[in-house]
């Protein structure tokens, strides 16, 4: 007897494929005893997985007795339980800093997205010299951040900067785009943005390349405009491509260390201080090996988190 | 079939066990020091690390130096390793942590106490004694080799001095008839003449890698008497003095006297406004005329001290250090070469490479070094009213002086002066928490 429309639907959803295999397909029986071909493809792996074992596991497990000692950088101290996270967690200029990370990574990955698609979306148009700008678009991602940091610096941070100069041109005079906290802050989420967007813009276009235009042109024939078009059709097709950049952006951001040190030390008065930057600060300017790893261990928690949703969407993408 | 099995599970067998050889001696290559007993280098071979003291020319001249060490019998050579500034820290802790590190180096100014406190410093003792033996000792400026004492013995060696002292640009102050200030009021008054002229009488810098901000700050309150730590190495900084001095350059803040951009300027963004004329006056390191360069370099000029309102001078200095470590292969051959490396570095300062002021009076006294009028001001007459970290409680460096050397608490407290928002006790007292949390006792 064939499946009504109404099953094969809910099996889909499931995630149960035509063969019955499938995440939501029963659990097959399981056989009790592991052969030996198992076995066997086991002890090939067995080098590489130790290898792998040694190199990613062995620093986060040492990094998590840092974290519940009082050490230095050196001597490895004394078992201090969970007091450096109870610290960390008290501090003030912790949750200062996860606000201004969470500014800098909602900034970074929603503002470096909607340049990203709109370029991609404009460089899918038949421009002049379009290769050529494809490829000046991508330098702000290829150029080391040095070099950025330096040229950012250049353009905003004395009288003599040409975008003061701009500014006070406009009337705009004594505008203190590294000194004063909350425009330090603007200007290092628009120099996330300025450097990331390429990235974006990379995703978003390949994602873009393999929407069948057929789509497009069924919705025109049907009336959508432009807008309808994008909303209902594009965004909907490129979503998962969306999701899974969005989640490493979210990574890059949170991780971002040079792009804030470099501009602005993390200043003035901690108003750039992501957690990234307190960790580094905690561990290689306080010495304070504990509370920096604590730092860095709560980071990486929260980052599990935000990914695993991310993912759960993308999932969910996938079934329908 | 049986026996086909049977010889291809030998020949996996075989293989895996082999592979797995394989593998555990590459890690546990991979995993040693590498260094045996002797983390110094192999046969007695003396590890010397420096940092880039200077500008390009200093580091192939001072390698020069080092390999030309021919050892007495029985020591061993020095071999040479060039240490970048950035994340210097970490490399020395890795490397001393691992056994890996060199047996004599300089670095941080705080390095050596921070290492002594993990029982990996070599103490100087000795070799300062074999010093009073042959001359060296006597050759350094007064006073500069007991700042770097402890109360185990000398953690480190003075190899160059790091100096804070005010600077003024000649022609500016000439051209606007601003006389060289001489005390606090003179300055105040020489900065309102200069404002009106559009140019910042307090020239400095706080930003991203800029301390100097920050030790400018420290050194105005030594000048009034204060700083920021007692007798006992405790930070001390809610005092009177300290909060006359920080009310001196609030004013300056206020009064539009200083950059409302120095908060976030490094190093090169104050260089330039300097080029740029809009800094008439300011305060830096010795080496700023150089590093400003051209005409405007030419210019500028350092100031005598002034004289703060208590009457007193005084200004912040660092010795910066050379250490022996405990992991050496020799710590005779250590001392061999450093003893070899004192009587034969004065090229560095003669041949202008750009390393900071020189700890002997003999390189202080040679006529390359009297060439440059600016320098020989510093040598006499900032040097001897200089303090370290340690002031006014002690004229020595320290464990405590690393939380307030380029740490995060400095950086806020200077950041907040000169963003002109706070009140000086309040800063001050916040100072003084975070220090207190973080001081050892």
């Amino acid at each position: 007897m064939t499946a009504s429309t109404a099953e094969r639907l809910n099996r889909a959803r499931r995630g149960v494929g035509v063969s019955g295999h499938g995440p939501g397909a029963p659990a097959p029986r399981r056989k009790s005893v592991i052969s030996a071909r198992a076995w066997t493809l086991l002890a090939f792996a067995l080098p590489s997985l130790l290898l792998l074992l040694l190199i990613n596991l062995y620093p986060v497990i040492y990094a998590g007795i840092q974290s519940i000692r009082n050490g230095d950088l050196i001597n490895a101290g004394d078992f201090v339980g969970f007091a450096n996270y109870a610290s960390v967690l008290s501090s003030p200029q912790f949750w200062s800093s996860a606000q201004f990370t969470l500014i800098f990574t909602i900034s970074g990955v929603f503002g470096s997205w909607a340049v990203g698609l709109a370029l991609a979306l404009l460089l899918r148009t038949r421009i002049p010299a379009g290769n050529v700008f494809k490829v000046l678009l991508l330098l702000p991602w290829i150029v080391p951040v040095v070099v950025s940091a330096t040229s950012w610096n250049f353009l905003v941070a004395t009288p003599q900067s040409p975008i003061p100069i701009l500014f006070t041109a406009l009337g705009m005079p004594n505008v203190l785009f590294l000194a004063s906290p909350v425009l330090a802050q603007v200007t290092v989420c628009i120099f996330k943005i300025w450097i990331s967007f390429p990235f974006m813009m990379m995703m978003m276009a390949s994602a873009l390349a393999s929407v069948d235009v057929n789509v497009y042109e069924a919705a025109k024939m049907d009336g959508a405009s432009t807008w309808q078009t994008f909303r209902g059709v594009t965004l909907p097709i490129i979503s998962r491509s969306t999701y899974i950049s969005w989640i490493l952006m979210t990574i890059f951001c949170v991780n971002d260390f040079p792009t804030i040190f470099l501009l602005t030390g993390g200043g003035p008065v901690n108003s750039t201080t992501s957690l990234v930057v307190l960790a580094y600060r905690t561990v290689f300017q306080n010495f304070q090996v504990g509370p920096g790893v604590a730092i860095a261990f709560l980071m990486t928690f929260v980052l599990v988190v935000i990914s695993v949703v991310l993912y759960r969407q993308i999932r969910k993408v996938n079934v329908e | 079939m049986e026996s086909q099995s049977s010889g291809a599970a030998f020949t996996r067998r075989g293989f895996i066990g082999l592979a797995g050889a394989v593998s555990a001696t590459a890690l546990l290559a991979a995993c040693t020091t590498g260094g045996g007993s002797s983390g110094g280098g192999s046969a007695g071979v003396i590890k010397f690390w420096n940092q880039p003291w200077g500008g390009t020319t200093f580091n192939p001249l001072d390698k020069q130096i080092t390999l030309a060490y021919k050892p007495p019998k029985g020591l061993g050579k020095a071999t040479y390793q060039e240490i970048q500034w950035a994340n210097f820290t970490q490399t020395y802790s890795s490397a001393v942590a691992s056994n890996t590190g060199p047996a004599v180096s300089s670095g941080g100014g705080t390095q050596a106490f921070l290492f002594e406190s993990q029982g990996k410093i070599a103490y100087a003792d000795h070799l300062l004694d074999s010093w009073k033996k042959n001359g060296l000792y006597d050759d350094f400026l007064p006073g500069l080799i007991d700042t770097l004492k402890t109360k185990n013995g000398y953690a480190a060696v003075p190899y160059n001095l790091d100096m804070r002292v005010m600077w003024y640009n000649k022609s500016l102050l000439s051209k606007y008839g601003v006389a060289v200030p001489t005390d606090w009021d003179t300055y105040v008054a020489a900065c309102k003449t200069l404002k009106s002229h559009g140019i910042y009488g307090y020239g400095t810098y706080a930003g991203a890698g800029g301390f100097t901000g920050g030790h400018n700050l420290v050194s105005h309150m030594i000048n009034n008497g204060g700083g920021l730590f007692d007798s006992n190495n405790q930070p001390n900084c809610v005092t009177p003095e300290n909060i006359e001095a920080m009310d001196w350059v609030l004013g300056l803040v206020k009064n539009g006297y200083v950059d409302p951009r120095s908060a976030t300027y490094t190093a090169a963004n104050a260089q330039a406004q300097y080029k740029a004329l809009k800094f008439g006056m300011g305060w830096d390191t010795g080496g700023l005329a150089s590093n400003v360069g051209g005409s405007v370099g030419n210019d500028l000029v350092v100031a005598s001290p002034l004289t703060g309102p208590s009457g007193k001078k005084g200004a912040l200095f660092f010795p910066n250090n050379i250490m022996m470590y405990t992991h050496t292969p020799s710590q005779k051959g250590s001392e061999a070469f450093l003893t070899y490396y004192y009587k034969n570095m004065a090229p560095l300062w003669t041949k202008n490479t750009g390393i900071g002021l020189p700890p002997l009076k003999s390189i202080a006294a040679t006529k390359e070094f009297q060439s440059v009028p600016n320098n020989v001001k510093i040598i006499n007459e900032w040097q001897p009213i200089s303090k370290t970290w340690g002031a006014p409680g002690s004229n020595t460096v320290f464990l405590n002086v690393t939380t307030v050397d380029g740490t995060p608490a400095m950086d806020t407290f200077t950041q907040g002066i000169l963003g002109g928002k706070v009140t000086a006790k309040a800063a001050l007292t916040t100072l003084q928490n975070t220090l207190k949390a973080n001081a050892k006792p």
